[in-house]
């Protein structure tokens, strides 16, 4: 009797957690291909990359021993263009036909750039892929000045290691501050500052208008004030989903692949994981795309669990962020700029230290926090604001005792009961295995 | 499987677990790259000392992009330096807020159980901490409630 064939189209965190949980739950009575574009490798980590402090090898997942282990048909270095949901066939761009099963669709998303003359010039760089990476790395020498377009958190990943490689960085923000999808404005001055007190230019309500090339430079014409002139730009202004390609699927999709809670789209026999997918908000109730790498990772084994005959429900995907510049850590999560909720805040400037709590009743459902990385405090409080966040505990007193310390939320997390609610608490309901030891058989 | 069981109403804060796990963790005396944490209640009557708890869940465990957390012969999820890039996801997919960043190595740290033999139990002198072979438990749970009065709140807060 032929095994039941999974295919799984996209090689990030979406697709690779959900091979190593099919093979976690059938120990290797399945089929499992593998579809993918480029080798399988870690987009978190191409910052460390650029920055110089590991090898391309590092970034590499999903290994030729360990796709044998897993017993996976890789069809990598190839694209899928095309879809038959009623056939249940997928299209390689070589004409390869595969009959499914189940597929997972866990193509991601791309970055974009602005309409404007220029932008896809040479010394333009986008900084997604691994071979856009490359490009980065080469572009960069002691001393060159890189003018980054956009600051959101995808730029704030790579400053630290553009500073690192010896440039001189300005950025370039079309909103009013800087991180505008990230933190509050209270907090994006904060930010600001400390990085223009360590030599790092930044120009909000910055509108560009056109890039030329200048003598061996770049020109960055700005809608109004000065021009920018730099050796290297760097393009980091929001990503689009990779939609295009199931036009006429019959997949409903509104921005991204409309998902239920075991990650199923409309048709039953196609799941999507990750940056393609509209699931559940874990806060909102609400179905949202969350393109961001732990949304990855719990919607790619969910999917993998599903497809693997486990019936798992997704509670939902918290959103969630942090990124550290250059000493200073920012973190945000769940709703941390819902209009409607009760906030307290705390700023001490002199500290660059922020705190934001956004309330539902007595329950946090959002959080926003800054602080210099020194500061033991900083890091350390990130988790248990997710616990809380996530469990959704109802902080009863400790309510009123936040509002007046709102830097001592380990003690109200730890006589909240929050750890209580969480031991019985998983992603699969159930105990997990190590990635690593997973095996065919 | 040997856990460590915390008996908060043990705890005297004398912070010995603090400087031996920082101590074993780095060869300095440096409580705050602990991996082990007291924290005061009660205006400092009382205390609870918190660390990871090992779970199944092992959030850490699966948010690394790069697989540089892996579980120990002794059940502890340790993290690979040498695979580790300090991309810090680890520290916010633990919900227990026991997953911790070294701001000078640039390395994620926690809790691997000293390789069985803790130095935080060793250290205790009033077995506030003690590693024995039971089932992981919420050891802060009666603490907790005892303490989520309004009259602790207000002592707390003057602490």
């Amino acid at each position: 009797m032929a095994r039941t064939r999974h295919v799984i189209v996209g090689g990030g965190t979406a697709g690779l957690n959900a091979a190593t949980t099919i093979r976690q739950y059938d120990r290797g009575a399945s089929e499992i291909y593998w579809v993918s574009a480029e080798r399988p490798y870690a987009r978190m980590v191409l910052p460390y990359y650029l920055k110089g402090d590991i090898s391309e090898t590092h970034c590499m997942t999903a290994r030729p021993a360990r796709l044998r282990e897993l017993d996976i048909e890789p069809f990598f270095e190839r694209r899928a263009v095309k879809l038959d949901t009623q056939a249940q066939v997928l299209t390689l761009d070589d004409e390869t036909e595969i009959i499914y099963d189940d597929i997972l669709i866990a193509t991601g998303s791309s970055p974009v750039r602005p309409p404007i003359p220029g932008a896809d010039g040479d010394g333009v760089h986008s900084f997604w892929t691994l071979e856009q990476a490359q490009g980065v790395i080469r572009s960069l020498h002691d001393g060159c000045h890189v003018a980054m377009v956009g600051a959101g958190f995808i730029a704030f990943t790579i400053l630290n290691s553009i500073i690192a490689r010896g440039a001189k960085l300005t950025v370039l923000e079309v909103a009013p501050q800087i991180l505008p999808r990230m933190i509050d404005q209270d907090g994006a001055a904060l930010v600001q500052q400390w990085l223009q007190e360590r030599d790092v230019t930044i120009r909000t309500s910055a509108q560009i208008a056109a890039v030329e090339d200048a003598e061996g430079k770049k020109r960055l014409r700005l809608q109004d004030g000065d021009d920018v002139l730099a050796d290297t730009v760097i393009m980091a202004t929001g990503i689009r989903t990779n939609l295009e390609w199931l036009e006429g699927s019959g997949i409903e999709i509104n921005d991204g692949i409309l998902v239920d809670e075991h990650l199923r789209s409309n048709i039953p026999s196609v799941y999507a994981a990750g940056d393609i997918a509209k699931g559940r908000d874990l806060i909102t109730g609400q179905p949202a795309v969350h393109a961001i790498e732990p949304t990855a990772m719990e919607h790619g084994r969910v999917a993998g669990a599903n497809m693997a005959g486990q019936l798992q429900a997704y509670r939902g995907s918290l959103l969630m962020n942090i990124v550290e510049v250059l000493g200073l850590e920012i973190a945000s999560f769940g709703a941390w700029n819902d209009p409607d909720a009760e906030v307290f805040s705390a700023l001490k400037p002199e500290r660059s230290a922020y705190r934001k709590l956004l309330w539902d009743g007595d329950r946090i459902i959002g959080a926003m926090l800054l602080g210099r990385s020194n500061d033991v405090w900083t890091t350390n409080d990130v988790g248990m604001l997710k616990g809380v966040v996530q469990t959704g505990t109802r902080l009863g007193d400790w309510k009123a005792y936040l509002r007046d310390h709102l830097f001592e939320i380990k003690r109200a997390y730890i006589a909240s009961g929050t750890t209580a609610r969480l031991l019985p608490q998983t992603v699969q309901g159930s105990p997990s295995v190590p990635a690593a030891a997973v095996a065919a058989r | 499987m040997k856990v460590l069981r915390i008996t908060p109403d043990r705890c005297t804060g004398c912070m010995r677990c603090e400087i031996a796990c920082s101590y074993m963790q780095t060869e300095t005396f440096q409580p705050a790259k602990s991996v082990i944490r007291v924290s005061s209640f009660e205006a400092h009557t009382s205390y609870a000392p918190y660390t990871c708890t090992q779970c199944d869940e092992a959030w850490c465990m699966v948010a690394c992009p790069v697989e540089a957390i892996t579980i120990s012969a002794v059940g502890a999820k340790v993290v690979l330096e040498d695979v580790c890039v300090g991309c810090k996801l680890c520290t916010i997919a633990c919900p227990y807020g026991t997953m911790f960043y070294d701001p000078a190595t640039h390395k994620a740290t926690k809790c691997n159980l000293c390789g069985g033999d803790p130095a935080c139990a060793e250290a205790c002198p009033t077995d506030a901490i003690e590693y024995v072979d039971t089932e992981q438990s919420d050891w802060l749970g009666v603490f907790a409630a005892e303490r989520g009065g309004s009259q602790l709140v207000k002592l707390s807060g003057q602490g």
